[in-house]
């Protein structure tokens, strides 16, 4: 079922269209991943549905009906540009936006700690926010973001800023929201995330939505439908790609009956990485370069 | 309006400020400085006083000498006798301060007059003295007129004028008044509320500033409304301000208080001479308790006392409500209009040129507030006391002059009603201004915003 439904939606900047007529669901317990060049209008779309920016045109529908200030209050939304107060003490300043969030104080201060443990920051408590690194404000932030366990997750670029064991921690956690029922609209330009954590996926670009829906279902659209089968005999390993017609039971069949073994045999499928640079080179010019 | 979340809103922005440096700073260093602007005045008069000067005089003319009366400023010793060259070297022997010259009457019955000292005698030393001498040369030149009962005459004619200001109350009851300490009351209340509101509705307009540059703004709006956001920030940043004046004035009452018991009585000895021990408790008295009233009871008639009956005649109650009201009334207002400005910018330097048309009336009504100082009846003065963007200023400069009842009530009313709807424009421009990024707005773009549904 759709958590969120974007309906015909568009937004114009002067005589600058940011989106154009973009029909999109965001389907819920499902991460989706949004995805386009810089300035493709992902961010504009994401703001409209926290209704930060209004729409020029068409509707957003949460849980069928057109979103409220009430819905939104929940959402988890992490802003590519980070914001946090400088001069604030982290504790204070992630108790204070949890209660902002309906949180009660004493049930704020225990998930927070929490999650302070479990992010191994429990000494950060009394720290200014300007003392901390990029990597560990941008930690505080996802904290901020999750700490009222909200149904809906808005998370633009959340990996940005991470080193590899720290985005590894937040794409467990990202995941385990998902589990307990989330629904999570990931924006990213980390192809890697996408592969790993995407249920689904829409592109955008230049202000259109260009391709959305299953993750798997996609790559193996776009795939050449090869497969590539791994196998060894007298001469040693051997690694061969044959399309999938020449690649059935009975290519298998001779392999086995000339006693050659078959480590693997697998179905290649594109990478989203190259998904997205055909889909968006194809789809225009070149993508402007300004968000 | 969401009270829970504005309300957290006012907490982070009053906690945040109140435990800043710079809130600490303050607190305990103006109330110092008042303290000082309270007390100084007082310990000058006492250490000018304190020494009274001891001075050999070689009179020379024969007629200055009766002239010399022994004072406070100076005790008058006659050396006439002696050499004042070699006086000169053994003044610090004699216990001397000053030695003082006086030649003999000349062809046209006239003295001049030198004075030695290690240390310079001081302006006022050289006037009386001077006034001594001339005296003496003037009675001297009359008396060789050989006029009959001159003494008699003299007697009659001398004269001694003091004048004493009055200003007529409502109740045509005739209140003592000083215009001098009137004007200076009127300058530092109108500088104080324009500093004050300067301030303080700049700390809104940083705090906005500060929010849309960190970005935290776009997390906030969706749990917050921003016109609980706004609020939020200019009612906490009023609560700072009234904390900071609570402080204040119990800081200063305190500093006042125990300066008052430790110099006090000293001062009062000073000033009366005898009869310590009642006045040691007068004092006490004046400097914790402000009896202002009790205190010019036991003071001889100079004019310290019009001073001192003039402050108690000030209706300080009415005063200090009036200034709260200003205050509050006027900070409202600009900071409603600086949190507008504030949300069109992401840094404080570009919100320069947009601040210039909201800080251009609030100089104007210091430079009306100035005049009002001078001249508190004139028609700008009037009218800048009604016009809500000066009026905070103004009407504080005008209120030790007294002003009719209805003038306040009347420039209150416009006040508020100009704050309800710049309040409300505010609110409209600051709902728009926050969430755009990226582009230096104008006050167009304000106009725009204003206008947008």
């Amino acid at each position: 079922m759709a958590l969120i439904e974007c309906k015909e939606v568009c937004k114009s900047f002067g005589t600058k269209v940011a989106l154009d007529h973009v029909n999109l669901d965001f389907q819920e317990g499902r991460i989706t991943g949004l995805l386009g060049p810089n300035g493709a209008g992902k961010t504009t779309l994401i703001r409209i549905i926290n209704r930060i920016t209004i729409p020029s045109g068409g509707e957003i529908l949460f849980r069928g009906k057109p979103i409220t200030q009430e819905d939104v209050a929940r959402i988890g939304y992490m802003p590519e540009e980070r914001g946090l107060y400088r001069k604030m003490k982290v504790g204070e300043q992630a108790l204070y936006l949890a209660r902002l969030k309906g949180m009660s104080r004493t049930d704020a201060i225990a998930a927070l700690k929490d999650w302070f443990v479990r992010f191994g920051i429990q000494d950060w408590w009394g720290k200014k926010v300007e003392e901390l690194s990029k990597g560990m404000a941008q930690k505080l932030q996802f904290i901020t973001t999750v700490v009222h366990k909200p149904a809906l997750m808005i998370l633009d670029e959340p990996f940005s800023g991470f080193d590899p064991v720290n985005a590894d921690l937040v794409r467990k956690e990202i995941l385990r929201f998902r589990d307990e029922g989330a629904t999570i609209i990931l924006s990213t330009h980390d192809m890697g995330s996408v592969e790993e954590l995407c249920n689904d996926i829409a592109l955008i670009n230049r202000s259109h939505l260009i391709i959305s829906g299953d993750v798997q279902e996609i790559r193996r659209r776009y795939g050449n439908d090869n497969i590539e089968i791994e196998y060894t005999d007298a001469e040693g390993r051997h690694t061969e790609v044959l399309p999938r017609e020449t690649a059935g039971n009975s290519t298998l069949k001779s392999f086995i009956d000339k006693g050659i073994t078959v480590n693997s045999y697998r179905e290649l499928m594109p990478r989203m990485n190259d998904i997205f640079i055909s889909l968006v080179t194809n789809s225009g010019e070149e993508a402007p370069a300004a968000e | 309006m969401n009270f829970k979340t504005i309300g957290l809103v006012i907490g982070r922005e009053y906690n945040t400020r109140v435990r800043k440096k710079s809130f600490l700073i303050l607190t305990f260093v103006v109330p110092i400085l008042f303290a000082a602007m309270m007390v100084l005045p007082s310990l000058i008069m006492l250490n000018t006083k304190e020494k009274t000067k001891e001075v050999a005089v070689v009179d020379q003319s024969g007629i200055v000498m009766p002239f010399l009366e022994n004072g406070q400023a100076a005790n008058w010793y006659d050396y006439s006798t002696e050499d004042p060259e070699e006086l000169k070297g053994r003044l610090d022997e004699l216990g001397k301060d000053i030695l003082v010259v006086i030649s003999p009457l000349d062809s046209a019955s006239s003295v001049s007059v030198a004075t030695y000292s290690t240390k310079p005698a001081g302006v006022d030393f050289a006037e009386s003295l001077s006034g001594r001498v001339s005296d003496a040369v003037e009675d001297y030149r009359i008396k060789s007129y050989n006029i009959k009962g001159l003494d008699e005459i003299l007697s009659n004619v001398k004269a001694r004028i003091h004048v004493q200001e009055f200003t007529l109350g409502e109740d045509g009851k005739e209140t003592i008044s000083e215009s001098g300490i009137f004007m200076i009351i009127s300058m530092v209340l109108g500088m104080l509320i324009y500093i004050f509101v300067a301030m303080f509705s700049g700390m809104v307009m940083g705090s906005v500033i500060e929010e849309k540059s960190s970005r935290v703004v776009e997390v906030l709006v969706s749990s917050v409304k921003s016109i609980d956001l706004m609020f939020g920030k200019i009612i906490g940043v009023a609560l700072v301000a009234l904390t900071q004046f609570a402080l204040w004035i119990v800081l200063t009452l305190a500093i006042v208080g125990i300066g008052g018991a430790a110099f006090g009585p000293k001062l009062l000895q000073k000033m009366q001479g005898s009869d310590a021990m009642e006045q040691t408790a007068q004092m006490a008295a004046m400097g914790t308790g402000f009896n202002i009233q009790d205190a010019v009871a036991t003071m001889e008639d100079s004019g310290l006392k019009t001073i001192l009956t003039t402050l108690g005649n000030i209706h300080w109650g009415q005063l200090i409500i009036a200034f709260l009201v200003y205050f509050v009334l006027g900070y409202l207002l600009y900071a409603s209009l600086f949190a507008a400005v504030g949300s069109a910018v992401e840094n404080e330097s570009d919100s320069q040129q947009l601040q210039l048309p909201i800080t251009i009336p609030l100089i104007i009504g210091f430079f009306i507030a100035l005049m009002a100082m001078r001249n508190p009846y004139s028609q700008v003065v009037w009218w800048g006391s009604m016009i809500p963007f000066t009026s905070p200023i103004v009407m504080l400069a005008r209120i030790p002059y007294g002003v009719p009842g209805w003038e306040l009530i009347l420039s209150v009313a416009i006040l508020i009603a100009t704050f309800a709807l710049c309040a409300w424009a505010s609110a409209k421009i600051y709902r728009a201004g926050i969430l755009i990024f990226g582009k230096k707005s104008t006050w167009a773009d304000l106009w725009k915003w204003l206008k947008q549904k």
